[in-house]
């Protein structure tokens, strides 16, 4: 980590309400300058509402919103440092390409050529240089998402705002466009927020997330920390696969907490693998499937080792997915398997040898 | 014959439609005082002697009058009453919606007399005015139709877009709200236009001393020799309220078009 960066965005408490419906609860976060920052949630979990009160198209009910250290209430969108690429792209079909990137340069008065030479810049930047004279309404789904983001960079914005920039591509296009997204963060160095519901996305794009439930930011760190220290059961069902079995805390100290698990036994875990806070309702530990191995015949003992029958096999060609029963536990635990050549697929009702670590675990109370 | 009951059904009721229709410009150049077959000759002297007749000019200025007056103001109620449905919601907005949909369905004879008695009632004296105000009654829930569908298919964001881009609500509309429902605005302004020009039963009550086109005609066909001078007279009716009709069914398309919205259907 280098020298922390200084805040761009910061929200204060805020609450906004739509009649009786509290859309936001108390919101608290600061986003740096210069960071990929993702709003990450189920649709209606409010980061749509959250992203358009930094634009400006939603008010408010408490709280403060700041943009570079002032104060935004009253601000209208028309005279924010932020700019937007909306879902739909909002492409003006009357208009032709360099007219829509240009849009918001019409206010600056620039001379012609300035103007030209300053779309035609914006253009290249997207990979669209030439198709200024084309009329807007004829151009392809990730042809009008280049010249959104054209249109929004032009105004080199403090802040640029994506509302599921991605969600009307097919999925190739998608792939290609989030790469593109991070080669132009880089490149420009502005502040990118994103607000997308799909988890592969934020995790692939982002140097921190938040993950938002009802209104909540849930959790908000990089997307490291985000898989593998989910700070709740929610968190670790919404990104990702997550197993979780019971568990009953045995001691806890400063030398770590020591838990009994079903079909793991006992183990002691650091203080930093429950990053949680207490729910009161009972103690679960988590892992990932991809942090179990199915030891096959020969195959040396591990630390750690449980036994396990095979109940569904899912063959992906690169992967297999199984679903093992682990002795004593009452329902299957996934364990992901990259599939080497040359090592045979199991089957089901087969008793393998699954090795683990003390480390992967998350201990959720 | 299923296919075949059809396609007999659909041509008699076709040229029951537009038979009466086809007479008009065969007797407009027919050279007899007489409306009878067998046609004896063709002639363009009924559409000269239009020229002869002050009183038919004076009906159609009071008609263009009326009907440019009307169309201009009913559209411009349209434009707010479609944008206010469309993009705001209010209290009783259904209700007042629907009485403003009203004359639509309304008979006219009813709108007519109604108007008639309450401006008599008031004092007003009858005249292009009062023929004026009848018809942005009747036209206007026509231009809320027109254009709520074109403010309809207006994606939201694009406003949000532009003010996003540094523009205020007003250059908003004007850049680009306004040429985006443009279409619709024009094809608001031709139907209503027709609308007026047509109309006889609220002319006819409300007109006074001015009659308007339509009056004119209706009163002259008390004279036989005056009939041939009316066919050529609607001859020309029918050729202008094609054009009208055509040109603002082709600004509806084309708007649809830029707003890359489905089409809907329409009027025609």
């Amino acid at each position: 980590m280098t020298v922390e960066k200084p805040t761009m965005i910061e929200f204060r408490d805020v609450h906004k309400y739509y009649g009786d419906y509290h859309a936001l609860r108390g919101i608290t976060a600061k986003i740096r300058a210069g960071e990929f920052f993702s709003l990450l949630g189920p649709s209606g979990c409010g980061k749509t509402t959250l992203l358009r009160t930094i634009a400006g198209f939603e008010g408010i009910s408490s709280g403060a919103v700041m943009i570079d250290g002032k104060h935004m209430e009253g601000v209208p969108a028309n005279k924010r440092p932020t700019n937007m690429v909306f879902q739909s792209y909002a492409i003006f079909p009357h208009l032709t390409v360099a007219q829509n990137v240009g849009f918001g340069l019409r206010r600056a008065n620039l001379a012609k050529d300035e103007l030209a030479r300053r779309v035609g810049e914006a253009l290249e930047m997207v990979g669209l240089k030439g198709y200024g004279a084309r009329a807007a309404h004829a151009l392809s789904g990730g042809q009008r998402q280049r010249v959104a983001l054209a249109r929004a960079l032009i105004l080199k914005p403090k802040v640029l705002l994506l509302d599921e920039p991605l969600s009307a591509l097919d999925k190739k296009m998608r792939e290609q466009m989030q790469v593109e997204l991070i080669k132009l963060q880089r490149q420009v160095g502005i502040t990118f927020i994103l607000v997308t519901h799909d988890q592969e996305e934020a995790l692939v794009m982002s140097d921190r997330i938040a993950v938002m439930f009802e209104g909540e930011i849930a959790q908000l760190a990089d997307p490291e920390t985000l898989y593998r220290r989910p700070n709740s059961k929610k968190v670790a069902d919404f990104i990702g696969t997550m197993n979780f079995l019971p568990a009953e805390i045995l001691s806890e100290g400063p030398g770590g907490i020591e838990i009994e698990a079903q079909g793991l036994g006992r183990v002691t875990l650091a203080p930093d693998q429950a990053p949680g806070a207490a729910s009161g309702q009972g103690a679960t530990v988590g892992f990932r499937p991809e942090t179990l191995t199915i030891l096959f015949e020969g195959q040396p003992t591990a630390e750690r080792e449980s036994m396990g029958t095979i109940e569904e096999v899912v063959y992906y060609g690169d992967m297999t997915y199984y679903d093992v029963r682990l002795d004593g536990t009452a329902s299957p635990t996934r364990i992901s398997m990259r599939n080497v050549f040359g090592r045979p697929v199991l089957d089901i009702g087969a008793r393998a040898r699954i090795a683990w670590s003390a480390g992967a675990l998350v201990l959720f109370r | 014959m299923k296919g075949g009951g059809f396609r007999i059904y659909a041509i008699c009721y076709l040229i029951f439609l537009y038979a009466p229709i086809i007479i008009l410009p065969l007797f407009a150049f027919n050279d007899a005082t007489v409306i009878a077959f067998p046609l004896s000759g063709f002639t363009t002297k009924w559409f000269a002697e239009m020229t002869t007749q002050p009183a038919l000019g004076q009906a159609v200025k009071n008609s263009l009058i009326i009907a440019v007056s009307a169309s201009v103001l009913a559209t411009t109620l349209g434009v707010f009453a479609a944008r206010a449905s469309t993009r705001y919601d209010f209290p009783f907005k259904g209700g007042i919606m629907g009485l403003i949909m009203l004359p639509l369905v309304l008979p006219e004879i009813i709108v007519a007399v109604s108007l008639l008695v309450v401006l008599l009632g008031l004092g007003v004296n009858l005249s292009i005015l009062t023929v004026i105000l009848g018809h942005v009654l009747i036209c206007t829930p026509f231009t809320i139709a027109i254009l709520s569908s074109a403010f309809q298919s207006l994606d939201r964001s694009l406003e949000e877009a532009a003010y996003d881009l540094g523009e205020t609500a007003v250059s908003t509309f004007r850049l680009i709200i306004l040429p985006l429902v443009m279409p619709g605005i024009i094809s608001s302004l031709l139907i209503s236009f027709t609308i007026s020009l047509d109309e006889f039963i609220i002319a006819f009550f409300l007109a006074g001393t001015e009659v308007t086109l339509p009056v004119y005609i209706f009163s002259q066909f008390r004279f036989p020799q005056a009939v041939p001078v009316i066919m050529a007279l609607g001859t020309i009716l029918v050729g202008m309220s094609i054009l009208l009709l055509t040109i603002a069914e082709y600004f509806r398309r084309r708007g649809l078009a830029r707003s890359g919205a489905k089409d809907t259907g329409g009027f025609l």
